[in-house]
């Protein structure tokens, strides 16, 4: 029996050094890295154009040698032409990534008028809608005339996109032994050699952003809104207060410097725009709803709250679902590329994307349902959104259950957050634009100085600071700081620039339409057009009624 | 009162920057960012308690 033991041993001891031994003498044995030559690329054999006229429907003769475009084609293929091959497709993967991106977040323009219309009353329909269809419009112009030169004129070093070196000029005061950088001074217009195929790119994707941010207000001062006002709203908007903190947060402004500047972290991380985007519209949203206040009939005397319910829910939800597609531009495309630099996190990203939303809705629907007996469609449709915003900032530094539990608690927090706005602050807004992005926003800047959990590795440094994002719990209370300097900034100036814009548009133009127009609804007094004309029109509670189609 | 609030809302921003020159200490810093937030929101009660002064349905009813 002694001598099996001692047999086995000494049989597990030869195999163990056999495994050990074994790849160490195949490495000795592997030849020497050779070098590629141009020579070596004159072999390289290519599909005849015989072969290639009887078609291809496997696929293997399309995509050779013979489609690497040559400086000079009487040199034949060179090792420069193939590097350089190497080089624009990468950067060509990252400009169709980043421009399909945008295209889906543009998309989602149909998602926030169909969630707000759906949450509207019928006799404001065309009104709601049309604000939503003319964010686009006024958006982009205000953000081509000067809004994106403000946000990204100092922003070159995009190595995803090519270096976009034209974006070089950031205005910066120097203070307290600092350098604070307030805004680009290249790009208005897009003129000059902001002409550039990278700046484009940039722009559009950019631009939809901003425009996500111009159309939260219009669903906090829905239904009670002067169009002209709304008008100059969104321009003010699109021009100066979102570029500016998307200067301070994305162009190299100094929200962005606060690591390299104070220690703190990697400075103010956003990945995708809960602050820039959805805090930015949320608190834009809160300063217009207090200036234009509550809807006619929403508030009784003593000051208790009448539910004024939206006139359709399948709109509501069809709605939800087309923004939480759409986010899948949002956020995966905030990488702003898919090839080099760590950006194949974009599975991860998308995945943290879609869990959020999907808990956020699961927590909404779970508070409603334990707090009023019923499961809530439209708090579920809000939950998801609430899920959706709050993950957009920490999307690429967290992981698979930071994102479970960032989305479920921001689908509570939406509920608490809707309540206690129309409750304690006696805020009327319409959609929840307030809680959604305003308040989810903010807990999402947060969120990623808590879970941020530092395996990210975007080119091995983030706002010029070596290493990956890492939140408190797991080891940097820096980057919680430089966070909550984000969400004071946002509180304490965003929100102070849209008030007082705000309210010189209300002391100039008026924000608010007559009560009489308010009564009959928006339709006509302010478009000219009823959403629906065919049918009899009731506003529930007042009595007062439209009738139409004769 | 609005005037107040607005000021309110502004001077808990300089709180947390100030908190950022003043000191190297992280949880001074940390402190100060979370008494400017504090200060900030106050504000924002304070604006919208005007707001609400004045309101619509105070006077109307509905």
């Amino acid at each position: 029996m002694r001598n099996l033991r001692t047999s086995f041993a000494v049989a597990l001891a030869v195999l163990g050094l056999v495994a050990i031994t074994v790849p160490i003498t195949r490495a000795a044995d592997e030849a020497p890295a050779v070098a590629l030559t141009t020579a070596d690329l004159k072999g390289i054999s290519t599909p005849s154009a015989d072969d290639l006229a009887k078609g291809d429907p496997g696929g293997t003769l399309t995509g050779t040698a013979a489609d690497i475009v040559m400086a000079d084609p009487k040199a034949g293929l060179t090792l420069a032409d193939v590097v350089n091959q190497v080089g624009q497709n990468r950067i060509a993967i990252n400009f169709v990534w980043t421009l399909v991106a945008g295209f889906l977040v543009m998309f989602m323009q149909a998602g926030f008028a169909l969630v707000e219309t759906g949450l509207c009353r019928a006799k404001n329909a065309n009104h709601t809608m049309m604000m939503n269809f003319m964010v686009y419009g006024f958006g982009l112009f205000a953000y081509w005339v000067m809004g994106f030169a403000i946000q990204q004129g100092g922003s070159a070093g995009i190595s995803n996109l090519g270096g976009m070196n034209p974006l070089n000029n950031e205005f910066k005061l120097s203070l307290f032994g600092k350098d604070w950088g307030l805004f680009g001074t290249k790009g208005f217009f897009l003129s000059g050699n902001t002409y550039d195929v990278a700046v484009m790119v940039l722009f559009l994707f950019q631009m939809v952003f901003m425009d996500t941010a111009t159309t939260i207000v219009t669903g906090a001062a829905a239904e009670r809104w002067k169009f002209a006002a709304f008008a100059i709203s969104t321009f003010f908007l699109g021009a100066i207060t979102y570029p500016l903190f998307g200067n301070w947060a994305w162009g190299g402004g100094w929200l962005s410097q606060l690591g390299v500047n104070f220690k703190l972290g990697h400075g103010y991380c956003d990945f995708a725009g809960s602050g820039v985007v959805h805090s930015v519209g949320g608190l834009t949203a809160l300063a217009v709803a207090m200036i234009i206040g509550p809807r006619i009939g929403k508030y009784n005397r003593d000051g208790s709250a009448n539910a004024i319910p939206g006139h359709d829910i399948t709109m509501v939800l069809l709605g939800c679902f087309i923004l939480a597609f759409g986010w899948f531009g949002f956020n995966p495309g905030s990488t702003l590329g898919a090839s080099g630099n760590g950006n194949l996190r974009i599975g991860s990203i998308a995945v943290n994307t879609m869990l959020a939303g999907c808990t956020g809705s699961f927590g909404a629907i779970l508070y409603m349902w334990i707090r009023f007996g019923k499961p809530d469609a439209s708090m579920s449709g809000n939950g998801l959104l609430a899920g959706l915003v709050a993950i957009t900032a920490p999307s690429g530094f967290v992981n698979t259950v930071g994102s479970a539990i960032i989305g479920l608690s921001a689908g509570v927090l939406v509920c608490l957050s809707v309540e206690f706005l129309e409750r304690v602050f006696k805020i009327d807004d319409p959609v929840g634009a307030t809680s959604v992005h305003g308040t989810c926003g903010l807990y999402g800047v947060l969120c990623v100085g808590l879970f941020a959990d530092g395996t990210s590795n975007y080119g091995g440094s983030w706002n010029g600071v070596d290493g990956s994002v890492t939140g408190l719990f797991y080891g940097d209370p820096g980057q919680f700081v430089a966070q909550l300097i984000g969400v004071c900034t946002l509180v304490g100036v965003i929100f102070t620039l849209s008030y007082v814009f705000n309210w010189f548009i209300d002391v100039f133009v008026g924000q608010r339409v007559t009560a009489d127009a308010e009564l009959e609804g928006l339709d006509l007094p302010e478009m000219g057009a009823l959403g629906y004309p065919e049918f009899q029109l009731v506003t529930p509670g007042t009595g007062h009624s439209v009738d139409v189609g004769r | 009162m609005k005037a107040l609030g607005l000021a309110l809302v502004v001077g808990g921003w300089m709180v947390a920057v100030g908190g950022l020159l003043a000191s190297e200490a992280m949880m001074v810093r940390m402190g100060a960012a979370l008494a400017g937030l504090a200060v900030s929101l106050g504000g924002i009660t304070a604006l919208n308690s005007a707001h609400i002064e004045t309101a619509l349905w105070k006077s109307r009813g509905r």
